[in-house]
């Protein structure tokens, strides 16, 4: 999944000689809290709903008034992803940042943005269910082959696996999700109990041991 | 007295002695009725027309079901969700498919058109089917079929199923629909086939806000159950105020069933019939049916379906069960005959975790009641 994947290309920009004060507005407006900066076409920095805050707010040492030019409150220079960036390189850099938005751009051109709410989006994307599937949840051994012997076992039962989520837990062992298109993950599980797969879900029930 | 509608041409709705659902299971139900000394006699159905099944469903999907149940070429079956092995092709599968449809149609008929109230449906059930697309050992969504049947009457429907997977067919063909309400109860979709029946589907367009979805935990017991129900579905229902009470008595969230993990017995079946027939009383003048659902645990779908016959005919439920009975049927109890028609009491050792999850379905149901706010009040 590549950052063009998730992006939003109808991107709100606000000038960098316009004001604070009109940035307020177009937050409000479009209900949005990042706003990429141009000037003369060009990105040169990114204004938030926080930095409009922090300097603004009658709390701070020196409130600033809605006159003052968003040249002189945004973050410069600012960090960018380019399209075809793996969202988790896009992800990463947000994290070990902690911001909330990279403008995308590609050569000297503003093509996207890229906030929180479109990696939530993609977690969402990652993990839903978009067909009628059970789960079976899986702890695999560490060595190779287990996920291929894993999806031929279910291969020869002719079922279709529509998704699958592998992820490490740390301790060597990886942590595999599936969605097969069946009502019947409890036979399933049994069975792959009996190949020697650690089956999580569904469990044996407690009064069937 | 209640209408029951049933053919013995069921049978023929079959995927094979391995495959969970079993034609048998209401078989061994009306045996049972009849070892308990009840005469049991029904209306016979006819199958559905092809038109009728249009209503429901594309021209496309019926054409394929069609041409498969012939035997013609199967290259795309899967793409309609058959020939799977949870819904696997075999000849003459479209007659019988629309046989079951014409069941629940026949009852739909009964409580539209006759004085009669009450009507059981010992058939039926398959809400997994969609529009274009077999699921779940679902091909024809009869339920559907028969509450399109309702609305075209100008009877606003309210749809409840207690089958332990999500009734996410009927919820999606009537997602836009403001005539038709949908509740399902059942185990949480991220544990549980088919994925779907979130608190935060509530419908679309017209219908938002009257598709209602309770999901539960794995291992959720009848106390559980019952607190929530209560909480969620009287006030669903005295919001929309139906004409008619639809109701998918899938017998799958018994603590015995194969294929899911909720732990009601019997006995909160019986509390949950009772109770179900209590709110058609005071919200529909009575007028309710039940078709049959879910259920793959032989022992226990056959009980709690005999105790659903016997409640909608304000019958005693004995506490016995014939020996005869349980020796017929010895192969397919699986050599766990049943003590008496109700389970033991208690029915399983003590639940692990019992208190979370409680707890977590009361956070779950406040969740919906929340969300319900702006459409409710």
């Amino acid at each position: 999944m590549l950052v063009r994947d998730i992006m939003s290309t109808a991107v709100v920009t606000i000038p960098v000689d316009g004001n604070v004060g009109r940035v307020c507005e177009l937050m409000h407006e479009r209900n949005i809290r990042h706003l990429p900066v141009l000037e003369e076409g060009r990105l040169v920095g990114v204004i938030t709903d926080r930095d409009i805050g922090s300097a603004t707010s009658a709390l701070c040492l020196r409130p600033l008034n809605p006159e003052v030019l968003v040249r002189d409150v945004m973050a410069h220079p600012p960090k960018t992803a380019h399209p075809m960036d793996p969202v988790e390189d896009a992800a990463r850099t947000m994290r070990t940042l902690k911001i909330g938005c990279l403008p995308v751009v590609e050569g000297e051109q503003l093509v996207g943005i890229i906030t929180g709410i479109d990696l939530l989006d993609a977690l969402l994307r990652l993990t839903g269910v978009d067909k009628p599937s059970g789960r079976v949840e899986l702890c695999l051994a560490d060595r190779f082959g287990e996920l291929a012997r894993l999806t031929a076992f279910i291969a020869e039962r002719r079922l279709n696996i529509l998704s699958i989520l592998t992820y490490p837990e740390g301790h060597g062992d990886g942590r595999t999700v599936l969605r097969v298109n069946t009502l019947e993950t409890r036979p399933l599980a049994e069975d792959l109990r009996r190949a020697g797969f650690e089956v999580l879900w569904p469990p044996a029930k407690p009064w069937q041991h | 007295m209640a209408a029951l509608i049933y053919s013995r041409s069921y049978r023929a709705y079959d995927f094979g002695a391995e495959h969970p659902f079993s034609p048998a299971r209401q078989e061994m139900a009306l045996d049972l009725l009849a070892a308990l000394g009840h005469e049991v006699t029904w209306h016979e159905p006819r199958p559905a027309t092809r038109e009728e099944i249009l209503e429901v469903h594309s021209t496309a999907y019926v054409r394929a079901v069609e041409a498969l149940s012939a035997g013609e070429a199967a290259a795309d079956a899967e793409k309609w969700g058959l020939g799977t092995p949870d819904t696997p092709v075999f000849p003459g599968i479209e007659l019988a498919a629309r046989t079951l449809v014409g069941g629940t149609l026949a009852a739909a008929r009964l409580v539209a058109q006759s004085a009669e109230k009450r009507v059981l449906h010992f058939g039926g059930g398959l809400h997994h089917a969609q529009r274009e697309r077999a699921s779940g050992f679902c091909v024809y969504n009869d339920l559907a079929v028969a509450i399109k049947y309702l609305t075209t009457c100008g009877l606003w429907v309210s749809y409840l199923d207690i089958d332990v997977h999500h009734g996410d067919g009927v919820q999606a063909i009537f997602n836009a629909d403001d005539k038709v309400q949908t509740i399902s109860l059942h185990e949480s979709g991220q544990y549980l086939f088919p994925g779907t029946g979130a608190i935060h589907e509530l419908g679309e367009g017209m219908g938002r806000g009257l598709k209602i979805n309770l999901p539960l935990e794995p291992f959720t017991e009848g106390e559980s159950y019952l607190e929530q129900f209560e909480k969620v579905v009287p006030r669903a229902l005295e919001a929309f105020g139906p004409h008619v009470l639809v109701v998918q008595a899938g017998a799958d969230a018994h603590f015995d069933d194969p294929l899911a993990d909720l732990a009601l017995t019997t006995r909160d079946y019986e509390r949950l019939f009772r109770r179900i027939l209590e709110l058609a009383d005071g919200v529909t003048a009575g007028k309710v049916i039940f078709t049959l659902g879910g259920g793959y645990s032989l022992n226990a779908a056959s009980r709690v379906w005999a105790i659903l016959y016997l409640l909608v005919n304000d019958l005693q439920v004995p506490d016995t069960i014939p020996e005869a009975w349980s020796q017929r049927w010895a192969k397919h109890l699986g050599g766990k005959a049943a003590a008496g028609l109700h389970d033991l009491d208690p029915a399983y050792p003590p639940m692990p975790h019992h208190d979370e999850i409680m707890q977590r379905n009361r956070v779950v149901a406040g969740r919906l009641l929340d969300a319900m706010v702006p459409f409710w009040y």
